[in-house]
């Protein structure tokens, strides 16, 4: 408790009085279990039932340190970037990065001891992005992936078979888009910021080459992009639903036939629409194309500015590694993802079957991660870009042009910074 | 500024008890006093504000990536970064067009509510709360009424209802950029929620206004409405026109919360209709934590704000002793 | 003639302005309407004005929230503004009537840097700010979700417009019984000025009530949520329960709308008589 009762009455009073001066300070770590440091551990929310539960009773039962956990609303990368800046930051806090600039920020520690002997257990397709200057700077907890889940009635009625390339998926969603239900769902800005770098993927190129240059200085990315632009100029496209991408709703409302969401959704979509659905991967698009699907996965990471380095560490570890027994709950039993260790993956029963195990397949076959040079401001250039491209028809290729001018800059930024 | 005699007098005073014999023993206890009054609101001020704000400044020539504690020193570097970024030269662009648009617009509208709801004999009361009630909405419930439920691009959007109650097709409001629709939620949400606020403002100031000086128009002939209006209200209501329009076009190009609670989503925020510190924002709180780059950007933003409104100031004919002083 | 012109101009009148508040007021029914509804009735693709049934279950499912402590965030919301509001009134009151009362040589000078930090957006000073805060060791408490907040340009500068046209003659009367500036205050200012604090303080409650990016990084636990903060936690969740955030909103206005309606005559006294213009 941040704030306790007596606090508050002793704040009450003092505002009665007009002053404000009265109440301490109290920040009233360690209600968790155990006795040694006090350790404050940052998630972000989720939004399924349970998971908050959960990772407290985790948090409770770890003996060497009283734990607590704080559970995030609100815009979590901005909280935890601010708090990092400070001694009041958390110790341990889970992070849909590090972002280079803070691995090289020294705002996170090495964490590479951690892995010692498990580290070929963690899918590599996320582990890969937590690794810079040959060291690891978070434990990947789950993997979360996204695909395309389609209505199988709805594409029967049209007569339209499950879409495996960009034009197929463009002309099913005109065909599949009537005065009441839209063909395809990509988020209400279009699909710039959901897609991303997929369809780049899906044209056989990359955002980062191994090299660290821009990965898709070519004429197929210009050429899928503007593939894209046709979805909307078709009117195809669900637009300003009230529910965004990541929830499943529109979908289930049957505001769209299709819709581009996570692995999270499946519960409840298969809860609401039993067997008629599909999911695929964002098809792919041109002669050197392949299908994919983005995967990322948040990470457990130890701040630097923690006063006790050590003890979160070895947390950490009991956590997210040596408890494989909480990472499969934590996993499986509340959201739907995809436990960062193979071992574990391939022991859950849940994904064995049905969409479920299509999205396991889709994941170690079409996965892609944004890699660690990808700066937000790379992002930022490139999805202004993507959003001109499709809303507003921009020409694809002076678009790129600019983007892939600015992402060189920044490229160059961030690697003079490593050598 | 109806106080301006005043201070001119409280000033003269002053004046008058510097050249007084003895003036310095009054000097000393006037200052003891003004501070006993003035100064825990200072040093607050000066903490929490000030420190801050030079802070910002500071940070601003530094290269700061994740860190208030730069050590690499880049000169001016920040500035001409942001000055030649094309994102945030149409971010203040648009914003010039939207004050432009929103100023006259919101004063239009309050004033025209203010005018009829003082003219309105039953009711009187009733009306003012209404038009006044919104202001006590914060920006996260308006817009999501705005977003979720009177514009949202679904059938169920109270503004698609009544588009296909007369046959038309559903817009999406807020994703459409040809035509910019997204203008059309941006804009009824700020009047609804500023409309009231700024007729309470006229409210007052048409009740200053003399009887007499309507009688003696109605004696001269004129005839009530437009001409009354012309040369007897707008001209009394002058004051009061220029504070509204001065804090309209301040708050215009601070537009944040109804823009960001209406447009961004978890994945970032769309290339249009974004506010300065809007961009500003991305680019040093979220992920992006370029602090010196957008200290930078918010440097030249406050710049612009004060040279905006001072030169108001000065066009309307206030505050030239204020300048001076 | 005339008198029938004019009548039809008052009727005209009136009828725009009923469609006017008839406007103003189908955002507030909105919130309402969906916060009882069903999600069905909310989504339904035949939307009517009337929900097909109103489920007052809502309300007991709102404050159950086992994930949400909403009760707890209004009584937060409620603590720290009320203290924010009479500090801030406090501060400001005293500065404005300093400035505007007592004829010190730099007073100018200081009013005018006041004025100055009116110009600069607050989201731009934020970083530097968390970080002081942090610095002094307030995060997590009340006093870094309150004290920092309480140093208002605005109200001062309301404040001492409204003194500047208060009448001396009162003053120069405490003056003559012997009565400092300090007591002068208390007993003859302040008394005879309570349409100004009460617009004033309704203007910094509102504010305060409903800011949300402060809270939400000073508050770092639940317990110290705000209804601002706990109403986001409804909308940053990955599946949105839509009855449920409208029914959050319109609870979260509620105090702020009676609090307005309450003090409605006292606003539009205090701004007739401060000049805030």
């Amino acid at each position: 408790m941040t704030i306790s009762r007596r606090a508050l009455l002793a704040a009450a009073a003092a505002a009665g009085g007009g002053l404000l001066t009265a109440c301490g300070s109290n920040t009233g770590r360690g209600d968790g279990g155990g006795s040694g440091p006090a350790l404050s551990h940052w998630y972000h929310q989720y939004g399924e039932a349970g998971t908050e539960q959960a990772v407290k009773r985790y948090a409770a039962a770890y003996t060497k340190a009283r734990v607590t956990v704080q559970w995030r609303p609100g815009n979590y990368d901005q909280q935890t970037a601010a708090a990092l800046l400070t001694d009041s930051g958390p110790d341990v806090f889970e992070v849909n990065g590090p972002s280079l600039d803070q691995i090289q920020g020294g705002q996170v520690v090495d964490l590479t001891g951690l892995l010692d002997g498990v580290e070929d257990d963690y899918n590599p397709v996320v582990l890969t992005p937590k690794r810079h200057d040959g060291k690891i700077w978070a434990i990947p907890q789950v993997i979360d992936m996204q695909m395309l889940y389609y209505r199988k009635s709805l594409l029967r009625d049209a007569g339209v078979e499950p879409p495996t390339t960009l034009d197929a998926l463009v002309d099913a969603a005109k065909k599949l888009t009537t005065r009441k239900v839209k063909g395809l769902f990509l988020g209400n800005d279009g699909g710039a910021g959901v897609l991303g770098g997929t369809p780049l993927y899906a044209a056989g190129l990359r955002l980062v080459t191994d090299e660290g240059t821009v990965g898709f200085d070519d004429p197929a990315a210009a050429r899928t992009l503007g593939k894209l632009h046709r979805l909307h100029a078709d009117k195809s496209l669900l637009l300003g639903a009230p529910a965004d991408w990541s929830d499943p709703s529109a979908f289930i409302q049957g505001l769209t036939a299709m819709q581009w969401t996570g692995l999270w959704a499946l519960p409840q979509v298969q809860k609401e629409l039993g067997d008629d659905f599909g999911v695929l991967p964002f098809p792919a698009d041109g002669s050197t194309g392949r299908p994919a699907v983005p995967v990322g996965a948040y990470g457990a990471a130890v701040s630097a500015r923690s006063r006790h380095v050590d003890a979160a560490e070895e947390y950490v570890k009991w956590l997210w590694v040596d408890r494989t027994d909480y990472q499969e709950d934590f996993a499986l039993s509340y959201g739907f993802h995809i436990p960062a260790r193979l071992s574990l993956a391939k022991k859950a029963a849940k994904l064995r079957t049905g969409a479920a195990a299509d999205a396991v397949r889709f994941t170690t076959d079409h996965g892609w991660a944004q890699p660690l040079l990808w700066t937000p401001a790379a992002q930022t250039a490139y999805q202004d870009a993507l959003s001109r491209i499709i809303k507003d028809g921009a020409d694809p290729e002076r678009e790129l042009r600019t983007v892939v001018g600015k992402v060189s800059d920044e490229l160059r930024r961030v690697q003079r910074k490593t050598t | 500024m109806s106080a301006r005699t005043v201070e001119a007098r409280t000033t003269a005073a002053a004046a008058a008890a510097r050249q007084s014999p003895g003036a310095r023993a009054v000097h000393r206890r006037r200052a003891l006093w003004f501070w006993v009054f003035v100064g825990p609101f200072a040093a607050g001020l000066a903490l929490f504000t000030y420190v801050p704000l030079l802070w910002s400044v500071w940070l601003s020539f530094f290269d700061a990536h994740n860190t208030v504690t730069p050590t690499h020193f880049v000169g001016l570097d920040n500035y001409t970064a942001m000055l030649s970024d094309d994102a945030f030269r149409d971010s203040l662009l648009t914003f010039a067009l939207f004050t432009a648009f929103i100023v006259p617009a919101t004063y239009v509208l309050s004033l025209a509510l203010a005018l009829m709801v003082n003219r309105v004999r039953r009711l009187r009361a009733f009306f003012r709360s209404v038009f006044f009630l919104p202001a006590a909405c914060s920006y996260v419930v308006a817009a999501l009424i705005w977003k979720m439920s009177i514009f949202n691009g679904v059938r169920f959007g109270l503004a698609n209802t009544v588009l296909d109650f007369f046959g038309a097709e559903p817009v999406a409001w807020l994703s459409t950029t040809d035509p910019p629709w997204y203008w059309l939620v941006v804009v009824t949400v700020r009047l609804w929620l500023q409309a009231g606020f700024y007729m309470i403002l006229f409210l007052a100031g048409l009740q200053r206004i003399d009887p007499v000086l309507y009688e003696a128009a109605a004696v001269d002939g004129a005839r009530p409405g437009w001409q009354v209006l012309r040369h007897i209200t707008l001209p009394q209501l002058r004051a009061t026109s220029v504070a509204v329009v001065l804090l309209l076009v301040v708050n215009a190009f601070q537009a944040f919360d109804e823009f960001y609670n209406l447009l961004s989503d978890a994945r970032g925020y769309p290339p249009y209709a974004r506010p300065p510190l809007v961009y500003l924002y991305y680019t040093a709180l979220g992920q992006g934590q370029n602090l010196g780059l957008g200290s930078a950007g918010a440097v030249i933003l406050a710049l612009i704000i004060g040279v905006v409104t001072v030169g108001q100031a000065r066009w309307f004919g206030l505050g030239r002793r204020n300048a001076d002083g | 003639m005339d008198d029938a012109l004019v009548r039809a101009g008052r009727a005209l009148r009136l009828v725009v302005l009923i469609v006017l508040a008839v406007l103003f007021l189908i955002p507030f029914y909105l919130l309402v309407r969906n916060g009882l509804s069903s999600e069905q009735d909310i989504t339904s693709p035949e939307w009517t004005l009337f929900p097909s049934e109103l489920h007052w279950d809502n309300v007991r499912e709102l404050f159950e929230d086992p994930s949400v402590p909403f009760a707890r965030s209004l009584l937060n919301s409620a603590l720290i503004a009320v203290a924010t509001t009479a500090g801030t009134v406090l501060l400001a009151s005293l500065a404005g009537y300093g400035f505007a009362r007592i004829p010190y040589r730099h007073a100018d000078k200081v009013f005018y840097a006041v004025l100055g930090t009116l110009m600069v957006p607050a989201a731009v000073t934020f970083v530097p700010s968390f970080v002081l805060v942090s610095t002094l060791g307030w995060i997590s408490t009340l006093r870094g979700l309150i004290v920092p907040t309480l140093f208002s340009a605005f109200a001062c500068f309301v404040f001492r417009q409204y003194f500047l046209g208060f009448p001396r003659e009162l003053e120069d009367a405490a003056q003559v019984d012997g009565l400092g500036p300090w007591r002068t205050y208390w007993y003859v200012v302040v008394p005879n000025a309570r349409p100004v604090f009460a617009a004033v303080g309704t203007i910094v409650f509102i504010g305060a009530w409903n800011s949300f990016l402060w809270p939400l990084v000073i508050g770092q636990d639940q317990s110290a949520w705000t209804v601002q903060v706990a109403l986001s936690s409804f909308t940053t969740a990955q599946v949105v329960r839509l009855h449920e955030l409208f029914l959050a909103a319109a609870v979260s206005i509620l105090p702020l709308l009676l609090v307005f309606l309450c003090f409605q005559r006292w606003i539009v006294a205090g701004v007739e008589r401060s000049g805030i213009d």
